[in-house]
């Protein structure tokens, strides 16, 4: 009974602070001159909806009715994907946010509140973008091929298959390196894990911008960038692939990257819930006294806790690069996907599962509000709704002690002190 | 004769923690008597005397000033209709003079100057008045603790107190201290002031107080002339149940060294010498009891030994073995079980549940760990296992340990460090902070382990908890063992006076004759 109460009451804030976030920002449509209502409609319509989906309702079931006959059908809407459906799209920025999202997690649940993903994320995108190009430049050399299209099928096929895991598990050390800095650094000297990922962050993105611009630049184009990956380090999307007759995907590059970060999260989850690893890191977060004086090697749990999400992020960088960009351009490095991904974590509350809904929620709204600039609303309106639904979730405590204020005023005190009765009475004691 | 005190129908209700810390109180104080306020941990004693003293305001509920009522909502109210609160933390300024403490607000400051002489002009003569000798010149942060508590009551009296509060005032005093302290309460009465003393230590009740209230639970039990009681009578009204109040155990019979402590040194959080060449043996069988004053050394002394602080000097051997390097896994492998100082942080995870409190000293091991995942049904076991040999709240089974009490929590802890029968047991103030019931549950755990074969070495501030289980005692003070006595040569005279480097209380009574 208390705890299925403590249960709602968990669920309910999230979806109270989401409310009440589109709620205030809705006064701020309204100062802008448009209806409130209208705007979400098509707020949520552009980010989630199918083609011609025009109220809420058509985010679930759709009706659509041919101009010819004049005949209403309905359909499963996140499946409707007749001329192109946005879901796709909000799935392919999604991914990398789960990813990084993942990574925040993890060191999270170490008790570091490290937000390095997006220097690992940088990092590894550079060293993809890298050996993308020069790792299959090598082999043809090697194999003696000169015109990379007629390499052998053979061949193409090995590389296909193996180049990418290469380049991936390269990113993931490449990101695992350089998150262990910050947990050393912490271990080590104490160093606090917030300042110094900051100040990583920076220093990857100076150096990231450099290698850009010098030894890693491919032409004289306006905007630096890298030379194109190689078609065998490709990560291809879907409907380049195979599903190519499918509209649902709407030209979104969305590929093997969702799998993997699908599978990261399972792996993620089984880690850190099920593993005496994953405990000794539980232990570690909820107090570290406790963890020493137990007998857990708490610099260990943290420097592995680290690693992990370095690599989580190095994979995010990585796969943004193999399977959607192919190419690393000027100003990548300031996407902040990566702390984008720590804001996912911090809504999600830690919990690898609502890290999709919420890597999924953030991306349409993003999708939506940019879609919507075509509009005559401010482009802005998405991240201001994301911005006050952050700042409400924040604020769980207030909501907590409201929910306790008006329990009170309900049930009356004797109701929840009873509930929390805790005495020692202790019968006969008896100690065998 | 008006009364001076009266508290009707106080109510508390605490949001953020969810408890009714107050319910329907009915509280009364007389001119001239020493009070006694008497419960258990959490029982409500301190939200009562806040509410009295304007720092938390109730619900409902009315208080009347020598029978008229008044409106009590900040702390200056209460010194108005005076009213003296001396709190459990004291609140003084450290780098302060004691005389600039005790004058702070109400300075003899013409023209905006202080004047420093007559400051401490006034506050000896203060001093004088009352019996209480403290040298107006010395900073707070140079004196004792025993003294810091002389300069909160002299603030109250500077500032006219009728009604003086004193919350726990004798938890951090030595015993020649609380002695000092009893006089002046005693002192305080017969000049015709009431002195509400809130504690949870019985033997002070039937020693200083004419009358006492007792509270269980946010609700008073009970309001009687302290004669017509008896110490078992008050514990019984403060538990709700029959408790018995000693421990009752046979002669140890000590066999084999078990922990051997040579010249320890360890320092403290800020790299000071804490420990300074500290020596002890403990034998098989036996409860070593480490006596002293807090802030003397034995948090670094347990730690070091326990593994959770570096050991920069000496040795440390658990049957026979250095544990000097090791880490604290190592340690309890030799046969180490440590119940820490601070159960909230050290002790437990507040934060998960029993079940991942209970399996912190063996999760990676057969049975509750196989090919490096945990094994729930096992660990499940274990803890409904411990649960219920220790009598622990079957509700705490799957929930958050957060809920739990005191008592509840420190049993968890304690099945946790005795499973797989340890040769040494630390033991550092096993009991603090708990209740009566649990107390006893604590103890008779511990005798009963110590006659299976274990070394317990016991650390508490608590003089009478020492005097209870311990069969030799060992005083600690300054970083060293100053003495290890028999049982049959220990007194609590004799120990106050080795806890307070022995030669301290002469000085005082030197200070005290220059005085006068
Ligand atoms: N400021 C506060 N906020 C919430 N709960 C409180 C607060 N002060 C006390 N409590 C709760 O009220 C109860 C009574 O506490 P207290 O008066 O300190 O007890 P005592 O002094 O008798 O040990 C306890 O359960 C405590 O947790
Ligand atoms: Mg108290």
């Amino acid at each position: 009974m208390k705890r299925l109460q403590d249960m709602i009451e968990t669920l309910s804030i999230p979806v109270f602070a989401t409310l009440l976030g589109l709620l205030v920002g809705s006064i701020f449509v309204w100062l802008a001159g448009v209806q409130p209502l209208q705007t979400y409609t098509s707020l949520f319509c552009e980010g989630f909806g199918p083609t011609g989906c025009d109220s809420l309702t058509d985010l679930i079931v759709v009706d659509i009715t041919d101009e010819d006959t004049g005949e209403t059908t309905y359909h499963f809407a996140p499946t409707y994907g007749e001329k192109g459906h946005p879901l796709g799209l909000a799935l392919e920025r999604a991914t990398p946010l789960i990813l990084a999202a993942l990574s925040a997690t993890v060191a999270f649940k170490a008790g570091m509140f490290s937000i390095g993903m997006d220097g690992q994320f940088a990092l590894g995108a550079l060293v993809a973008a890298f050996l993308g190009y020069w790792l299959p430049q090598q082999i043809y050399g090697l194999a003696g091929v000169v015109d990379p299209d007629e390499a052998s099928e053979a061949l193409q096929l090995v590389m296909r298959l193996s180049i990418p895991a290469i380049i991936i598990s390269l990113a993931a050390a490449a990101g695992a390196f350089y998150s262990w800095i910050a947990g050393y650094l912490k271990v080590k000297l104490n160093v606090n894990e917030l300042i110094s990922t900051i100040i990583l962050n920076a220093i990857a993105v100076q150096f990231v911008t450099f290698m850009l611009n010098g030894p890693l630049r491919a032409d004289m184009n306006n905007v630096a960038r890298t030379e194109r990956i190689d078609d065998t380090a490709w990560l291809m999307p879907f409907n380049r692939a195979f599903l190519n007759d499918v509209d649902w995907f709407n030209g979104a590059r969305l590929g093997i990257g969702i799998f993997i970060a699908l599978v990261a999260a399972i792996l993620l989850w089984v880690y850190i819930w099920r593993t005496t690893s994953g405990y000794e890191q539980r232990m570690t977060q909820g107090s570290s006294l406790f963890a020493r004086f137990g007998g857990i090697p708490t610099d260990r749990a943290i420097i592995r806790a680290m690693l992990i999400s370095g690599a989580l992020s190095g994979i995010a960088g990585a796969i943004q690069i193999l399977g959607v960009e192919r190419r690393m351009v000027d100003g990548f490095v300031l996407s902040g996907t990566g702390f984008d991904g720590v804001l996912v974590a911090v809504l999600a509350r830690e919990s690898v599962v609502a890290i999709f809904f919420v890597a999924v929620l953030y991306s349409g709204l993003q999708l939506g509000a940019i879609n919507l600039q075509f509009g005559n609303i401010p482009r802005q309106l998405g991240g201001m709704i994301i911005a006050l639904i952050i700042l409400f979730t924040s604020m769980e405590d207030y909501f907590r002690s409201l929910i306790t204020r008006f329990r009170l005023r309900v049930f009356g005190v004797d109701q929840i002190v009873n509930d929390d009765d805790n005495s020692d009475g202790t019968e006969e004691v008896q100690h065998a | 004769m008006t009364t001076a005190i009266e508290m009707r129908n106080i109510r508390k209700y605490f949001a953020s923690s969810s408890t009714l810390a107050l319910d329907q109180v009915n509280f009364e104080v007389q001119p001239g008597e020493v009070h006694a306020l008497v419960g258990e941990n959490g029982a409500g004693k301190t939200t009562l005397m806040n509410v009295l003293y304007g720092l938390v305001s109730p619900d409902e509920g009315e208080i009347l000033v020598q029978g008229k009522p008044v409106q009590i909502s900040h702390p200056d109210h209460a010194i108005q209709q005076g009213i003296g609160m001396v709190h459990q933390h004291f609140k003084l300024v450290p780098s302060f003079t004691i005389a600039e403490n005790i004058m702070l607000g109400v300075e003899p400051n013409q023209f905006g100057v202080l004047n420093s002489s007559t400051e401490a002009e006034a506050v000896r003569k203060l001093a004088a008045d009352y019996g209480l000798p403290v040298d107006p010149n010395k900073r707070i942060q140079d004196v004792s603790v025993g003294i810091q508590q002389r300069v909160e009551i002299l603030k109250s009296l500077q500032r006219d107190a009728r009604v003086l509060i004193l919350d726990e005032p004798t938890a951090v005093l030595t015993p020649q201290e609380v002695r000092e302290l009893y006089v002046v309460i005693r002192r305080l009465a017969e000049s015709g002031r009431s002195v509400i003393l809130i504690t949870h230590k019985l033997l002070e009740v039937k020693e200083v107080a004419d009358r006492l209230t007792v509270m269980r639970r946010g609700k008073v039990v009970g309001t009687d002339d302290v004669a017509n009681v008896s110490v078992r009578d008050i514990a019984n009204m403060m538990v709700g149940r029959q408790v018995i109040l000693t421990v009752p155990r046979t002669p140890a019979e000590p066999g084999e060294t078990v922990l051997e402590v040579e010249n320890l040194l360890v320092a403290d959080n800020k790299g000071l010498p804490a420990v300074m060449g500290a020596s002890l043996q403990l034998r098989k069988g036996e409860i070593l009891g480490i006596a002293g004053i807090s802030g003397n050394g034995q948090t670094e002394l347990v730690e070091a030994i326990a593994g959770t602080r570096p050991i920069d000097g000496g040795d440390v051997r658990l049957l026979g073995e250095s544990l000097v390097g090791k880490t604290v896994r190592q340690r309890r492998d030799v046969g180490m079980a440590h119940i820490p100082e601070d159960r909230m942080t050290s002790g437990l995870n507040m934060t998960t549940t029993l079940d991942e409190n209970v399996v912190v000293t063996s999760y990676d091991r057969e049975p509750y760990s196989k090919g490096g995942y945990l094994q729930f049904d096992a660990i499940r076991q274990l803890a409904q296992q411990i649960a219920k040999t220790f009598h622990i709240k079957s509700a705490a089974a799957g929930g958050n340990v957060r809920t739990l009490s005191g008592g509840n929590l420190q049993k968890i802890v304690l099945g946790r460090e005795l499973e797989g029968d340890p040769a040494l047991i630390i033991a550092n103030q096993p009991t603090r902070g708990v209740d009566v019931g649990s107390i006893e549950f604590v103890h008779k755990t511990l005798v009963d382990v110590r006659d299976h074969g274990a070394a317990i070495l016991l650390i508490s501030v608590e003089l009478d908890e020492i005097l209870a289980l311990s069969d030799r005692v060992a005083v600690m003070y300054e970083g060293r063992i100053v003495a290890t006595l028999d049982m049959d040569e220990v007194n609590e005279e004799k120990l106050g006076l080795l806890m307070a480097g022995s030669s301290l209380p002469q000085d005082d009574a030197l200070a005290y004759e220059e005085m006068n």
